[in-house]
């Protein structure tokens, strides 16, 4: 068991350390051995991580490793679950009483006699769109934490294709399009983000390759 | 970093692997790997991988001091009594 926990302490390490450190990861991992030879994995593991934690907040390069983690788990994960939710649950938040698509179609209903055939023959597609949008976020925020930033750039650029045709189908199809304005706004910012923080990240990279002899 | 300077500087040409330095100083990994990176980072030590001695077995990282190194561990005070954490990271 302790094995097994400090195996996943140096797993945990290595995740910490940018790629400026990725060589030193290697070097603790390859240290690791000798610790569980010496009967000491659980202290030499934690140790390791306790190094990649003051890597983490003493070199810009770890900063930014924060910053990602912060701005995935922050933000993209819970924009990812909004949207997959919203996408599962029908759109709730465009109809009358936010009854959802089930709302909409309630017979009788004031909005039934014009609305149905539209929103049955739309709200498919607006919800695979939304799911969509949903499921890039989850792509981004899975590629800021490999730090595969050219699969970032892609898939933001995809999600944003994503959200664009969503929101021109929502403001085509409904009256009230403050919800989609919300939502377009979000998405927009966040993909600003992920692009500065894109960005910083290739700055980090230019100043290591320049330091590196 | 006076206790790795001086484990380093005692054996200057000999390959120092990570944890026979650690066993040898008395310092955690948490001290001695900030150390090793920050004294690579400054050219005070050079490092490069090793075959392992066993097959099957990682290649390991080593270490020694470059010379910039071996000066400054020449230009520090002798012995001195046990170091806290802190004394030791200075």
């Amino acid at each position: 068991m302790r094995a097994i926990v400090a195996r996943a302490l140096m797993a945990l390490t290595a995740c910490c350390l940018d790629e400026g450190r990725r060589e030193w990861a290697r070097a603790m991992q390859a240290e690791f051995g000798a610790a569980v030879e010496d009967g000491k994995p659980l202290r030499f593991a934690c140790g390791c991580l306790a190094a990649a934690a003051r890597e983490l907040v003493t070199r810009a390069e770890g900063r930014f490793v924060l910053t990602s983690y912060a701005l995935a788990l922050g933000l993209m994960l819970p924009m990812a679950a909004l949207q997959i939710g919203c996408a599962v649950l029908g759109l709730p938040y465009l109809y009358a009483g936010h009854g959802g698509l089930g709302g909409a179609l309630v017979a009788g209903g004031a909005q039934e006699a014009l609305m149905r055939g539209v929103y049955q023959a739309a709200v498919p597609s607006l919800s695979l769109l939304l799911l969509l949008v949903g499921i890039g976020h989850l792509r981004i925020a899975w590629a800021m934490l490999e730090r595969d930033w050219s699969g970032v750039t892609r898939m933001g650029a995809l999600t944003l294709a994503a959200a664009a045709t969503l929101i021109l189908f929502m403001a085509a199809l409904f009256i009230d399009g403050s919800q989609a304005l919300l939502q377009t706004g979000i998405v927009l910012v966040e993909l600003a983000t992920v692009s500065l923080v894109a960005r910083r990240n290739a700055d980090l990279a230019r100043l290591q390759a320049a330091r590196s002899p | 970093m006076r206790l790795l300077l001086e484990s380093l500087s005692a054996q200057r040409q000999q390959w120092r692997h990570g944890y026979d330095l650690m066993k040898e100083t008395g310092l955690s990994s948490g001290t001695l790997y900030p150390l090793l990176m920050r004294m690579t980072d400054q050219g005070l030590v050079e490092a490069e991988w090793h075959e392992p001695a066993q097959p099957g077995r990682p290649p390991r990282h080593a270490y020694r001091l470059t010379a910039a190194g071996f000066a400054l561990a020449l230009e520090m005070p002798g012995e001195q009594g046990p170091l806290t954490h802190r004394e030791a990271l200075a």
